[in-house]
């Protein structure tokens, strides 16, 4: 089993830095393969929305840099886990930049998912996801829509399972380990439907 | 001293120009200066790429009274650059906010034929402006952006009646400082063409563009799986 974690934590966020190495500790400690994007420290071309992805070149986006490299490593994932502070209750623009990448795992045309319309599925399998959304402290709004943008991600996205919750900066190392354990329960649904 | 009150618009669209965001931002931008107000328009993706441009958005951000972001969606919620944007603008408001009432617009508009799938980036824009200082003074949401491309609304007044109706009830409630009517918000949200027909010419649209680059028969490639 692999997953792809696509780290989109500021450069110096030092206090954080930990999370990333805990869930490598994690999923190393259940044997999965685990491939890191740091994402700050990565060249990634932004999104042109120039649709070439989906007309000239399916699949593939005409910049060949790390965002390609990130949408191979997503689709060829059973599981990807996003980390960023809870940016106005998305996601940061390191992360954003990345994910806005990713159309190409989509194909162009449309299909209706209980009564809304979506993009259909490219690919025959697609990653499960896990996002941690880092916060100073509990924010309610802010979490909200942060929830529900990752299950609208889900729509488009068409993971098996999904998962995302919070770790607060001001948590201990004992409190950040035991919400990264709770969410990283989602292999263990991964793990049973890929069997 | 400033007579005029000042908008400024800034538009999302990652690359270009001419786009559905900027048909949007522009028309409403105009309304508001026949209201007199004083205007600019910035592109993001010019306005972050250098110190120099960046200290210019931030100059423009801090002496607009009203603020008008136009983008399209990405991914569930908004592009990269107006994302990285976003981060820029809080980052200068948390050393100083200016004292006089700012406010803060989005219009938002995506490829789906569904208004609501911009809501999370509505939301999204809400929280900034919460976040930053800025008094909210709606967003607006437009599905199927594409019957709109990237013509300026004065030249599909046709097609684009419930738009172009919103976006004047916006300017004046702009103009007013009064909160957004609902009427400018359903007016937007709107289908401009009915769904089934939206979907089809989009498909077509699709094969044909695949058809000029002899792609159509390589569009469900799977490239990554090997």
């Amino acid at each position: 089993m692999k997953a792809s974690i696509l780290d989109g934590l500021g450069k110096g966020d030092i206090a954080m830095n930990n999370i990333h190495k805990m869930i490598i500790h994690e999923l190393m400690e259940i044997e999965w393969k685990v491939e890191s994007f740091i994402l700050h420290d990565m060249k990634i071309t932004h999104c042109l929305g120039c649709f070439e992805c989906w007309m000239k070149t399916p699949g593939i986006c005409r910049f060949d840099d790390a965002g390609r490299k990130i949408a191979k490593s997503f689709i060829q994932s059973d599981l990807v886990i996003f980390l960023t502070p809870v940016t106005f209750g998305g996601y940061s623009s390191e992360l954003k930049k990345a994910l806005d990448r990713i159309i190409c795992l989509d194909l162009p045309f449309f299909k209706r998912y209980n009564g809304e319309v979506h993009h259909k599925m490219r690919y025959k399998k697609y990653p499960g996801f896990m996002v941690a959304g880092i916060l100073p402290e509990a924010d309610p709004e802010s979490e909200r829509i942060f929830k529900t943008l990752v299950e609208r991600n889900a729509l488009n996205f068409f993971p098996p399972a999904h998962v995302s919750g919070f770790i607060y900066r001001y948590q201990s190392q004992e409190e950040i380990q035991k919400t990264i354990n709770t969410l990283l329960g989602v292999t263990e649904t991964i793990t049973s439907i890929t069997n | 001293m400033r007579t005029k009150k000042q908008a400024l618009l800034l538009v999302g669209s990652p690359g270009k120009e001419n786009s559905t965001s900027a048909s949007l931002g522009t028309f409403l931008i105009e309304k508001l200066q026949d209201h007199g107000f004083k205007t600019d328009v910035l592109f993001i993706y010019k306005s972050i790429r250098q110190d120099d441009s960046k200290r210019a958005l931030l100059g423009k951000v801090r002496q607009a009274d009203v603020v008008v972001i136009a983008f399209p969606l990405y991914v569930d919620s908004l592009p990269y650059l107006v994302v990285k944007s976003l981060e820029i603008i809080a980052k200068d408001r948390k050393e100083k906010i200016p004292k006089t009432e700012q406010s803060l617009l989005c219009i938002v508009n995506n490829g789906f034929p569904e208004a609501s799938q911009n809501d999370t980036a509505i939301a999204i824009c809400h929280r900034f402006a919460a976040e930053t200082g800025f008094k909210w003074a709606g967003g607006l949401a437009l599905g199927g952006g594409g019957a709109i491309g990237d013509k300026p609304l004065s030249g599909i007044k046709s097609r684009a009646r419930n738009v172009i109706k919103s976006l004047e009830i916006t300017a004046n409630s702009l103009n007013s400082r009064v909160p957004l009517p609902q009427e400018a918000i359903t007016l937007m949200a709107r289908p401009i063409v009915p769904k089934w027909l939206y979907l089809l010419i989009a498909t077509i649209g699709w094969k044909k563009t695949a058809k000029k680059f002899n792609t159509h028969k390589n569009l469900y490639d799977r490239p990554f799986l090997s």
